[in-house]
């Protein structure tokens, strides 16, 4: 019904919410947000994909007529790094988080908090 | 057990939903509308031959400018929560007689590929993050290798500084020559490199702010693995 | 010359660089710093707003110099130049209300992220590309999960955590729009989209929108992703929580409405209307009911603040002039009475230490002014006469009854009324109990608090000029067909 690389990265969108929604590691967590944020890098770029092209750079032959789309792979590269911050943000108030409750059990800090 | 099958299910349902409308984008088509004017005019407007770092720091420069941005609230907001009144390393011992004398073979190694990833930028893929992250997995193979190893903190943050302040003054001196913010004056106004595409000093300026912004990323990216990793010194207070 | 508005966004980003090489400098200078640049900022925005409202036509910046959709452009219109105006009123009124209330360092780091979260919702209202509005929404969201946590008690860092898993997946499912609606048109410009929207299938076009407005309403506290709402702006440093509740989320509620009309011509668009009211009317709801069992004062005007946003959203997804107008008059007046709000609430706290119910007992004799302040801005909100916020309430009611939604207006005359149960119980609870001895206020706070008092009052007597100003605005949002013919698109053919 729909190609290869749409089932994907849908597949790893559903993986990584499910992690985020069912854990109670906050690490755990973490990685499920990080596995959705490259799932829907994955399907950025398997959109601006043209077949049987290549890469967007236009030396030795390239030309206009046979490369793949240049916008979504700019776009990714802009999601990429804006995943590493929010990831570096989260790994940071889990310190912090630790340090205080010393556990890392959701259940736990909000039973601790009261 | 509950909580997991009415997840499942709802994934489920949101997936189903996600492939139907999926189904209305054909995968392997030609749909590019603005994409095909970038890949026509690239040569002439910016003078690279890599249309994705034209596209970048060109065309759609506005967004990168957001980007430092955003990885520089990261390392802002890293320092912010993570500031304690005094920090040291806690690492219990040294790394092994491989992982030293190999990263004090390597590292110069390391940090001339990645200069060269955000030097080359305009012509091979790459470009200024992926330079800054190999310069900052340098700095983190000290950290790993050696137990006391600490940058230098009073140089790291001004340079970083100093680097977002350079972006923004290539900017800002488009305003002030060619009228219209982040404009390419050395590639439009100026002139220069326009025989030399395909080769090193071309692109207008995108080398330049390819490098500012390899530097500010390595630099960055350091600051943030060091300050998760020197943790408080309970001291007598 | 209209090209120098781009120091709107130049301006805040390379003082924020620069703050490092003023720490070298003197670490005393940082917070007078941040208050200068706030009031340049002021001043940018006021000449701004008065070039677009005297001409009549909106600035357009673009980016490097190239063209529509070819680049990037900044469209500084009606609505922009106004709230652009508003960002930077707020930012400069809490960048000195920051000077007495934060005091846990590292200061020089929340002068930096101060700035960059006034710099990403002044992007959020200015721009003109859908991308470019990602990358502006997650310089506001990454700005403000560090400001969240930066008390770093433990409660401040778990709603920091909160939001940081919240806004995670809000912006992923942005970008599966963002990814949906470029696949099937091929531009990201807003302008662009709003002249081929009509080209788009229907299942992708209503998923694409729904998509992007559950992205979206992370940042806007629309329920059901509102749950981290409540515990940032508790946890928060209080000149923060005043800017969240000011103009981070009309910034966020901005994008929902622009995106919404500008896709207006899709044919899948009045399902995706009706999503949004059922989404507001339910924000509405929870958000009186939890308000009323609060014991906490900024946690309660934090519900009541959640309230207020869903009726705006009902307001934008009326999908007439009428409700864009009442929503965006809302939006002002909204702005102006929670800023006084959490400015008063945050002294308390800094004077008396807490923001519980309890501190508040016997303020009118401990903090007459303060007290006061409170007193026109609860009244305000309630939607009494005489104050501004009756009128755009009522704008409300007229535009729900004009569209046949006569349970809209229903609505929110019964959420004034659960208001005014816990609003009254706070006033009386102000002056009519406790004791106390009257304390020193602080001039220059008691200053700002007497001119917000006063602009809520003039606009509720006279709310003519502001109401011509607020319709200018809301046809900006509306009028689709005269945003694309303001930019100058080049034709790019396929």
């Amino acid at each position: 019904m729909i190609s290869l690389y749409y089932f994907g990265a849908i597949s790893l969108i559903l993986i990584g919410m499910y992690a985020v929604l069912v854990k109670r590691n906050l690490l755990k967590m973490l990685v499920g947000l990080s596995i959705m944020e490259t799932g829907v890098n994955l399907l950025l770029i398997s959109i601006g994909y043209v077949s049987n092209r290549t890469a967007p750079i236009l030396s030795e032959g390239a030309t206009p007529q046979n490369t793949v789309d240049p916008i979504p792979q700019a776009l990714v590269l802009t999601a990429i790094v804006i995943g590493v911050a929010t990831t570096a943000l989260a790994l940071t108030v889990v310190i912090n988080l630790y340090s205080k409750y010393k556990t890392l059990d959701v259940e736990e800090i909000r039973r601790l908090r009261g | 057990m509950v909580k997991r099958i009415l997840a499942i299910i709802m994934l489920l349902i949101v997936g189903f939903w996600m492939a139907n409308a999926l189904s209305g984008v054909p995968f392997g088509e030609d749909k590019m509308l603005v994409g095909k004017y970038y890949l026509e005019n690239v040569k002439e407007q910016t003078g690279a031959v890599n249309a994705v770092t034209a596209v970048v720091v060109n065309y759609r420069g506005f967004d990168t400018l957001g980007e430092v941005t955003v990885l520089f609230i990261a390392s802002t907001g890293v320092g912010a929560l993570l500031w304690r009144k005094k920090k040291e390393r806690t690492a219990k011992s040294e790394g092994s007689v491989v992982l030293r004398t190999g990263s004090r073979i390597l590292l110069p190694f390391i940090m001339l590929f990645g200069a060269y990833i955000f030097i080359h930028g305009h012509l091979t893929p790459g470009g200024g993050f992926p330079g800054g992250a190999t310069i900052a997995t340098a700095f983190l193979m000290l950290y790993l290798a050696f137990k006391d190893y600490e940058i230098e903190h009073k140089v790291f943050e001004p340079i970083e500084g100093l680097a977002g302040v350079g972006y923004v003054t290539v900017g800002l001196i488009g305003l002030a020559i060619g009228s219209y913010f982040l404009f390419d004056w050395i590639w439009q106004t100026w002139g220069w490199g326009h025989e030399n595409i395909g080769r090193l000093l071309s692109a207008g300026f995108i080398p330049i702010i390819y490098t500012l912004i390899g530097i500010k990323v390595g630099t960055e990216l350091t600051g943030i693995v060091d300050n998760m990793v020197r943790e408080e010194v309970k001291g007598n207070d | 010359m209209s090209q120098y508005a781009s120091l709107l966004i130049a301006l805040p980003l390379i003082s924020a660089f620069f703050v490092p090489i003023i720490k070298r400098i003197s670490r005393d200078a940082i917070m007078p710093y941040l208050s200068l640049i706030t009031l340049i900022q002021t001043g940018v925005a006021a000449w701004a707003f008065k070039e677009v409202y005297t001409t009549g036509k909106p600035i357009i910046i673009m980016a490097g110099g190239f063209k529509p959709p070819v680049g990037i452009n900044l469209y500084i219109g009606h609505f922009a130049a106004l709230f652009i105006l508003i960002v930077a009123l707020a930012s400069f009124i809490m960048a000195v209300f920051s000077r007495k209330a934060i005091s846990i360092e590292p200061k020089d780091k929340y002068a930096m992220l101060f700035l960059l979260l006034m710099l990403g919702a002044t992007g959020m209202i200015a721009t003109g590309d859908i991308f470019n509005l990602f990358v502006f929404m997650e310089i506001t969201s990454i700005s403000a999960y560090a400001l969240t946590g930066y008390n770093k008690t433990g409660e401040a860092s778990e709603a920091s955590m909160k939001y940081i898993i919240l806004g995670g997946i809000g912006s992923s499912f942005f970008l599966i729009g963002v990814a949906l609606l470029y696949g099937s048109l091929g531009t990201l410009n807003l302008a662009q989209i709003a002249q081929l929207a009509g080209n788009m299938n229907a299942t992708v076009a209503q998923a694409a929108l729904a998509l992007i407005i559950f992205g979206l309403a992370v940042e806007a506290e629309i329920f059901p992703l509102n749950a981290w709402a409540p515990d940032a702006y508790q946890g928060a440093p209080h000149p923060i929580t005043a800017m969240f509740s000011a103009f981070v989320v009309k910034a966020a509620l901005y994008a929902m409405a622009r995106i919404l009309y500008i896709t207006s011509s899709a044919s899948s668009w009045s399902n995706v209307l009706r999503l949004l009211i059922v989404l507001g009317t339910l924000t509405v709801i929870v958000g009186e009911m939890s308000a009323l069992r609060q014991k906490n004062v900024k946690r309660m005007l934090a519900y009541s603040s959640i309230a207020q946003v869903g009726l705006i959203a009902v307001g934008f997804a009326l999908g007439t002039q009428a409700g864009v107008n009442a929503s965006v008059f809302h939006m002002f007046n909204h702005a102006i009475v929670k800023a006084l709000l959490f400015l008063a609430a945050g002294y308390v706290a800094v004077e008396l230490g807490g923001t519980e119910l309890e501190k508040f007992e016997g303020l009118g004799r401990k903090m007459p002014l303060t007290a006061f302040s409170i007193t026109v801005g609860a009244v305000s909100i309630i939607g009494i006469p005489l104050f501004n916020v009756f009128w755009s309430k009522l704008r409300l009611i007229l535009a729900a009854l004009s569209a046949n939604y006569a349970w809209i207006a229903a609505l929110v005359l019964g959420a004034s009324v659960v208001e005014a149960v816990y609003y009254i119980r706070l006033i009386h609870l102000m002056w009519f109990k406790g004791e106390g001895e009257k304390m020193e206020e602080n001039f220059v706070l008691g200053g700002i608090m007497v001119l917000l008092v006063a602009a809520i009052i003039i606009i509720g007597v006279y709310p003519g000029p502001v109401w011509n100003i607020v319709q200018k605005a809301g046809s900006d949002l509306f009028n689709v067909a005269n945003y694309v013919k303001n930019v100058p698109l080049l034709g790019v053919s396929p």
